[in-house]
């Protein structure tokens, strides 16, 4: 593992040479401008029928969080579906088109030092697309008064689910020479991993597999959009934690079975 | 320093390498000959360690490639036919990369870069970024990351293939010099595969040729060429010898 982080930093370093990470950052915050602002403009309308209307009662209800910081999060989650991939994609298939994948093999490094330093490298940059994205609803802390905690734990929920979708980026990056493919993969995972509650909840109202057999509970719990939406609410629980921990721990273990692969093909 | 012991890769029905033993000793530089598809390139990451055998062990140095593989890897340093390049890195920093990645201590590190880009010519070209390298500077960054961590055993995979007559006469030069015991005292020993059978002549003391993933001629270079025929002659007459009794295998 002592290598681990010598790989992380080339790895950076890779990215900042290269124009994807710029257009993702760009793209990111101009999106994050633009939901932030949308949903600011949509509360301020929203405040001013309640005015015109003069529902006092239900105005008393409006806050920062549930209106314009939970949505934004929660919008932001799905843009993170699309830019993750962008990110992870290079970070093993790249190795094999430029052949130092026979570099990395034949060094004295374990492919734990690999997986590990290749993650960790994405990982930072979740955690800067993060750290961002913190200063949109940080803007809100000067005009309002958001619960913080509130906030807090909302973006705690996007930075895991980040880190849940670079490693399975980079299981679906270690499968592959192209990065192209490796792109549509992981979004095609993370796409379904995304959706699996809304199966639920349809086989739920469609009676059918529903509740009853148990079905539905298992994909709600396999769902990152289930998880995510309880932090999102403010709720910090351990069994949510838990199951990022896990999605991680179980997409680095396939990462390391695949890259370890050329060696038993 | 290498020795492989009744090597074999197979890939489903297809044999790639098929019981291959030789021993390379200290200092020698060996000619690794054949036709293409002859199992030359699989033989090397058998023993680099970049694939496992089906049958059989390498030993780098006394150390075997499965049982003891980080020890082993340390001992070798390997060109392979592609040379691995970041091409968006410069050639300092890749080669800095190569050395901390390579097992030397961060503060031997700088010393080896340094000792590399001189080695190999690569000074003028020390900040540039190696993807807008010509073909031979590039030739030159991969030989430096083979020997940047001054391994007992050097491995080329066709070192000289595409590059210009001066510099194949550059790359061969350096390879001699690396043979031969250094003003630092290390020796290194040289595998190297080829097509251009002059290149053997040029710098190898022995030639081990292997032919549909069988090894068909293992001796020094003197005496294959004492008898008046030349090395082009007994790798055409090796490489003919069966082609008419198994034609289907020619296709792999």
């Amino acid at each position: 593992m002592r290598h681990v982080p010598t790989i992380a930093s080339r790895e950076l370093r890779s990215l900042f040479v290269s124009p994807v990470a710029y257009a993702v950052l760009t793209l990111f915050v101009l999106l994050a401008g633009f939901f932030f602002l949308s949903s600011l403009l949509q509360f301020e309308e929203y405040i001013l029928r309640m005015q015109q209307f003069q529902y006092f009662d239900q105005m008393k209800e409006l806050n920062l969080n549930d209106h314009v910081i939970a949505p934004f999060i929660g919008v932001m989650s799905v843009v993170l579906l699309f830019m993750i991939p962008g990110i992870t994609m290079g970070l093993f298939a790249s190795e094999k088109a430029n052949h130092t994948d026979e570099l990395l093999l034949t060094s004295p490094l374990t492919i734990w030092d690999i997986v590990l330093g290749k993650y960790l490298a994405a990982a930072a940059f979740v955690t800067l697309l993060v750290a961002l994205l913190a200063l949109y609803p940080g803007i809100l802390l000067l005009y309002g008064d958001p619960e913080i905690e509130k906030t807090l734990a909302g973006l705690l929920g996007l930075w895991l689910v980040g880190l849940a979708y670079a490693g399975i980026g980079a299981f679906a990056s270690s499968l592959t020479r192209n990065q192209i493919i490796a792109f549509a993969f992981s979004f095609v995972l993370l796409l379904v991993l995304w959706m699996l509650s809304f199966l639920a909840d349809l086989g739920a109202a469609g009676g059918a597999i529903g509740s009853a057999t148990g079905i539905a509970d298992v994909l709600r719990w396999l769902s990152t959009a289930e998880h995510f939406e309880r932090f999102v609410k403010g709720l910090v629980d351990t069994a949510d934690l838990a199951y990022f921990g896990v999605l991680v721990a179980s997409a680095l273990v396939l990462t390391k079975f695949a890259v370890e692969s050329v060696r038993w093909r | 320093m290498i020795e492989a012991r009744g090597i074999s890769k197979r890939y489903g029905e297809h044999v790639a390498v098929d019981d291959v033993s030789f021993e390379v000793t200290r200092g020698e530089v060996v000619g690794f000959l054949g036709p293409n598809g002859a199992g030359k390139t699989t033989t090397m990451r058998i023993l680099t360690g970049f694939l496992p055998p089906t049958d059989g062990t390498a030993l780098i140095d006394g150390h075997d490639m499965l049982t003891d593989p980080l020890q082993a890897r340390r001992s070798v340093g390997y060109l392979p036919e592609m040379p691995p390049l970041y091409p968006e890195m410069d050639v300092e920093g890749y080669l800095r990369f190569v050395a901390a990645i390579k097992g030397l201590p961060r503060g031997a590190r700088k010393q080896a870069v340094e000792r590399t880009l001189a080695r190999c010519g690569l000074l003028d070209v020390r900040r540039r970024v190696i993807g807008s390298l010509s073909k031979g500077y590039r030739q030159r960054v991969g030989l430096g990351q083979a020997i940047i961590h001054e391994p007992p055993v050097l491995i080329l995979d066709e070192p000289t293939v595409g590059l210009d007559p001066v510099q194949i006469r550059e790359i061969r030069a350096l390879i001699a010099s690396l043979a031969a015991p250094g003003p630092d005292g290390i020796q290194h020993t040289v595998i190297l595969s080829t097509h251009i059978l002059s290149e053997v002549e040029a710098i190898c003391q022995r030639v081990i040729l292997i032919h549909r993933g069988r090894k068909r001629l293992d001796a020094p270079l003197a005496q294959i060429v004492q008898g008046g025929q030349g090395l082009e002659a007994v790798f055409a007459r090796e490489t003919a010898r069966d082609e008419a009794t198994a034609p289907e295998a020619a296709s792999a």
